[in-house]
């Protein structure tokens, strides 16, 4: 993290925008007097979103659930959120004289129940609209309870329970994110949050450093940055302790008694990354004879079936990243890379510069411990998505399926009938779920136009009556690719305007760009279709496939008629369904 | 301009970042219309984080120009 004092806030704050620069607008929501939070908040963002004209705007304090209620969602692209115990209930607050007596207790409670609800409510009703940032009160509770402050009292703990039962229920929101407290504990210590003066005289609570740190967190869960999609490991005094050669299979260990547990530790990590859709690759110099011997034990805590490629053989390392990227089809950008060798991190780095590589810090347990929390923000994700659970099959299914290509001489049209292949095409909000936001956002291939939509303008297509949304899933004999299409488009009479096209690089080679286009004109009975279409310097494989289907140079506004299609699509084998209830 | 000056100058300048240095040195709340009283509670806080020190929002009538500010910041700074 990169703490700001208030000063540099200021500074950054009045740097100037870039006038071109897509805005963010945040609306900040307290119930108290946003002063500096508002400057921190703004700093932070500028400094994370240096592209962008990040602003930040506030309504009326005092009333956060009514400001919440009142915001207009056109007004803003985020609303972050900042809750302290007064907003619950005054008196849980110092500007309030509404009494503390052991009689007002049970009304506290029951008066902060309602609040809470209310919030809820007004929270879970924007977030339908735009994205949401909540942080959960952060403050002491003032001395108000029966008991010595070293003792937790009954009306305390049900006051904490509140709060924790109504982060959990708006957590389950896909378009609300809380901000963690465990993290914000880290940076701001509970004894230096509140300024008694600041709130009584200015009605601003917090101490600078502790404003400020709320805004960088704020700031960091309101760029929900893109995690990264694959971890490359070593294993050598990386996933176990010991060198394999010397000491063979049975002589490696990650436990307690050979203290090499942070080995454990790591290899359960990449066993939680697994689970989550994080794709695990091993390169290392090793046997590959000794290393398959070691994967056979028992008592390894990340599974073998977790980990696909493995590059074990002793070509050098960035050799060994080059296969693994070209497997999984990424790019070095979305990849970590693991090992002890300082030397083979250099190496791999110099190759791929864009790669997070990382040196393992074999021995030094507080640093493996801080690695596991770094590699947690790097691979985190607010949502586990179905495509998460079946990615690492799906990318072993297109190796199969590129095996097989090849063993049939490279007729397609053989291998694609033989492939049990069946799509599934949804519309509307059965398509439109976070997994479409998240294709339409990072595909680069098969990409119509390569535009990128933020989460309040993707809420906005989707309220448009105008528009639709198309997506597809898709499954054959090799296994589920999940959802793999999105498109977006709008109906003008007898034909269509598509706005966005992508299609993940995972589902070439099978046809589905041409079943795509198929049911549009069916579903829509449309006559003629138009695209927005715009090279950009990675979507070659669309313009491939676009040039073949027309027969002439691609241009901004190109148009596809039925018949045109009907001549040039070839034949197709899947099974198609449109889902009906999702 | 000694070092305090220099750094009030700054201080100044982050608050009210439209002023050149001559004209913070003979601001006051009635020659700068955008010193208000969120301003000069930023200011306040501003120059606490600054000096380290614990000024009370009470002297904020004393306050009223730079020549206060910098008298104000001399005395306290001498006496922490």
């Amino acid at each position: 993290m990169d703490p700001v004092n208030l000063v540099e806030a200021l500074e950054i704050f009045k740097r100037a925008l870039p006038e071109d620069a897509h805005p963010l607008r945040t609306f900040l929501a307290c119930g108290f007097t946003p002063l500096h939070l508002q400057t921190f908040l703004a700093a932070h963002l500028r400094k994370r979103l240096p592209k962008q004209r990040a602003e930040v705007k506030t309504g009326l304090f005092g009333d956060l659930a009514g400001s919440i209620e009142r915001l207009q969602p056109s007004e803003c692209d985020i609303l972050a959120v900042v809750i302290e115990w007064q907003d619950l209930d005054p008196r849980l607050g110092i500007r309030s004289l509404g009494g503390w007596r052991t009689t007002d207790l049970p009304d506290i409670v029951k008066s902060a129940n309602q609040a809470a609800a209310r919030l809820e409510q007004a929270l879970r009703r924007t977030s339908e609209f735009i994205s949401v940032c909540v942080c959960l009160p952060t403050l002491p509770l003032p001395p108000l309870f029966t008991t010595p402050t070293r003792q937790a009292g009954a009306y305390e703990l049900q006051l904490r329970q509140l709060v924790a039962s109504f982060a959990a229920s708006i957590s389950s929101e896909s378009s609300i994110r809380v901000l963690n407290t465990q993290r914000l504990d880290e940076l701001s210590p509970a004894q230096a949050r509140l300024d008694v003066q600041s709130d009584l005289m200015a009605g601003f609570p917090y101490k600078l450093p502790h404003a400020s740190a709320i805004a960088e967190l704020l700031a960091a869960l309101i760029q929900n940055p893109t995690p990264k999609k694959g971890l490359i490991t070593d294993l050598d005094n990386t996933l176990w302790a010991g060198i394999l050669g010397e000491v063979g299979a049975e002589g490696i260990s990650w436990d307690l008694d050979q203290h090499t547990h942070m080995h454990g530790l790591y290899q359960q990590f990449l066993g939680s990354l697994a689970s989550a859709g994080v794709l695990i690759a091993v390169a290392s110099k090793n046997d590959l004879a000794l290393v398959e011997e070691a994967f056979e034990r028992k008592d390894l805590i990340l599974s073998k079936e977790s980990v696909y490629p493995f590059e074990v053989h002793w070509s050098r390392k960035s050799e060994s990243v080059q296969r693994i990227l070209k497997t999984w089809n990424i790019g070095p950008e979305a990849v970590v890379f693991i090992d002890d060798s300082p030397m083979e991190v250099a190496e791999v780095k110099a190759a791929f510069p864009e790669t997070e590589c990382i040196v393992f810090p074999t021995n030094d347990y507080q640093a493996i411990w801080d690695l596991l929390k770094r590699m947690r923000n790097l691979f985190g994700k607010s949502v586990i998505s179905e495509e998460d659970s079946i990615r690492l099959k799906s990318i072993r299914g297109a190796g199969v399926l590129r095996e097989s290509l090849d063993a049939t001489g490279g007729s397609l049209d053989d291998f694609l009938q033989s492939a049990d292949a069946s799509i599934r095409f949804t519309f509307a909000e059965q398509a439109a779920d976070n997994r479409a936001f998240e294709l339409i956002n990072k595909t680069n291939q098969f990409n119509l136009n390569g535009k990128r939509l933020t989460e309040a303008a993707w809420k906005t297509y989707l309220n448009d009556p105008a528009t639709f949304v198309m997506a597809a899933s898709y499954e054959d004999k090799f296994g589920p690719l999940g959802k793999i299409v999105v498109l977006l488009g709008r109906i003008q009479r007898k034909s269509l305007r598509i706005d966005s096209w992508v299609m993940s690089c995972r589902a070439f080679s099978r046809r589905i760009e041409y079943q795509s286009l198929k049911q549009l004109f069916e579903k829509f009975d449309a006559e003629e279709i138009s695209f927005d279409y715009q090279a950009t310097p990675r979507n070659g494989p669309l313009q491939e496939f676009f040039t073949e289907l027309l027969g002439s140079p691609l241009t901004a506004d190109m148009r596809l008629s039925r018949a045109a299609f009907s001549e040039k699509s070839p034949s197709l084998f899947h099974r198609v369904e449109e889902a009906v209830n999702g | 301009m000694d070092e305090m000056e220099t750094r009030l100058v700054r201080c100044f300048s982050s608050v009210f970042p439209d002023l050149t240095a001559e004209q913070i040195r003979s601001a006051s709340m009635d020659s700068v219309p955008a010193w208000d009283s969120l301003a000069a509670v930023t200011l306040v806080a501003v120059l606490q984080e600054e000096f380290g020190l614990q000024i009370n929002l009470m002297d904020l009538p004393e306050l009223v120009s730079f020549v206060a500010v910098q008298n104000y910041v001399r005395k306290h700074k001498a006496v922490s």
